[in-house]
């Protein structure tokens, strides 16, 4: 009874201010006040000044490339706090459920032998990470970017732990050097910003980085190499806190 | 005509969090989690962000294996 | 029939579903007794509030905000910008996630319990313990 009272007054309250006045703009109105004043300036000149036809990967790097500089850094130090909070040392190792452990083998074989494990996996992960790959560098020209490749990275070290299992996985790390390696990504972006500088421009200012090649091409050797740092950060982060979480907790059912 | 798909959508998204909320074990809502991870990757398409959409789909899966991963370390009945 | 529907949602229909979502994820993190059960709404009203900063951004004869030609029209692309914000924001809220399920593991390893009725107890009781022990020890010591 008491929950149910206080979910209807949580809706109340909240819904209520927001409809009862005529406050919000009306969906789909292109005089609307978000749609008017910077967004036309950057809709307008995204290609002949960031040679990227891609608007949303313009805005992100190009135009607000310092937002997405401290969203990459808040990614590794989110990383660092999981190492940080789960650094004591465990009295045991969760093992693993009753259930599977009666229909264990005792001759040493696995239980479950597939051809997952054995096959496919060396077959299908050299896919993911090509995929990867060209999702990074064609973010300018179609959909993709630097956050949707460190994730599919990401994908690709927690398919290997849940099958292969621990023992031999493809980056065998402890969970301190990965998250050393996720600091590798903001470290590029930030250098990338003091190339510029050397120039003679602003921070992060792609036109004047002294680099020999044609005007249009600055902008995409920038974004490039900027995108390169947001996909180390996002990709050593997800390994970092996979890593934190299975030295504790058992995740494979053979090798217990 | 979108419009009237986005409010379906909505609607099916309030059916799910009533069901996360009132469940009795805690691999019902892990598993409906995914369901609703994969009505917003749709809700997102079919408004016209086909960017936030990608990167939904990939985070959603990574985030339902971070709470199976802690799901058998702790209990799951819950009341 | 469906012109009064659409003019119906496009005003105030979708903003109150959404800020209904929002509502009940909240609840949610006030009502449930499980930790793990308030970290999943937790990420319920991240959702809700994305879509209302994606709603803002509608434009009625738009098209998706990746350049067909080269002679672009402001009126004919939707607005980028809140794009842009909102592809970050998703991209932190696992790594706040992950940092979530990792204190969750250390009061698992402390308390033994998540549910938050068994946490409160186990608490009153440890502290009456320890404040025994401490009158046992030092006898009329005024805190």
């Amino acid at each position: 009874m008491r929950r149910a009272i206080t979910i209807i007054l949580l809706i109340v309250s909240i819904t209520v201010p927001f409809i009862a006045f005529d406050v919000l703009p009306v969906i789909g109105d292109p005089e609307s006040a978000p749609n008017t004043h910077v967004s036309d300036y950057y809709i307008e000149h995204a290609i002949e000044e960031c040679n990227s036809p891609n608007m949303v990967t313009a805005v992100i790097v190009d135009y607000r490339a310092f937002d997405t500089m401290f969203e990459t850094t808040v990614m590794f130090l989110a990383g660092l706090s999981v190492v940080i909070i789960l650094a004591n040392r465990p009295k045991s190792r969760i093992p693993a459920p009753e259930s599977l452990k009666r229909l264990r083998d005792t001759s040493g074989r696995p239980v479950y032998t597939t051809i997952n494990k054995d096959v496919m996996i060396s077959i299908i992960e050299p896919v993911i990470l090509i995929y990867a790959m060209y999702v990074l560098f064609h973010g300018e020209i179609s959909l993709g970017g630097g956050f949707q490749a460190g994730a599919l990275i990401g994908m690709t070290y927690l398919l290997d732990i849940m099958v292969v299992g621990r023992k031999r996985p493809i980056f065998n790390l402890p969970k301190e050097k990965s998250a050393a390696l996720a600091g590798i990504g903001p470290f590029i972006y930030a250098l990338t910003g003091f190339v510029s500088m050397i120039g003679g421009g602003l921070y992060l200012e792609y036109n004047k980085m002294p680099v020999p090649v044609h005007q249009a091409e600055l902008h995409s050797l920038g974004i490039t190499a900027v995108e390169i740092g947001v996909t180390i950060g996002v990709a050593g982060t997800i390994i970092t806190i996979l890593n934190a979480l299975t030295e504790r907790i058992s995740f494979d059912d053979d090798n217990n | 005509m979108t419009l009237i798909l986005q409010a379906v959508l909505l609607i099916g998204l309030i059916g799910i969090t009533i069901a996360i909320i009132f469940g009795r074990d805690l691999m019902t809502s892990v598993v409906i989690y995914c369901a609703f991870s994969f009505l917003t990757m749709l809700l997102y398409n079919i408004m016209g962000a086909p960017d936030v959409a990608f990167t939904e789909a990939v985070i959603g899966v990574i985030s339902t294996v971070f709470f199976i991963i802690i799901l058998r370390s702790i209990d799951r009945k819950t009341k | 029939m469906m012109t009064t529907i659409n003019a119906f949602l496009a005003a105030k229909g979708l903003y109150l579903l959404t800020l209904l979502l929002l509502s009940l994820g909240v609840a949610g993190v006030i009502v449930c007794n499980n930790y793990m059960k308030k970290l999943i709404c937790m990420n319920v009203m991240q959702v809700a509030v994305i879509f209302f900063f994606l709603c803002l951004g509608q434009k009625d004869p738009g098209t998706i905000p990746v350049a067909m030609n080269e002679a672009v029209k402001a009126a004919e692309y939707i607005n980028p910008l809140p794009h842009g914000l909102m592809l970050t924001a998703i991209v932190v809220s696992l790594g706040t996630t992950g940092v979530g399920l990792s204190l969750l593991l250390r009061i698992r390893e402390k308390y033994g319990t998540i549910e938050e009725d068994d946490l409160l107890k186990k608490q009153a009781q440890q502290a009456r313990r320890d404040k025994k022990r401490r009158e046992l020890h030092h006898p009329g010591d005024s805190e």
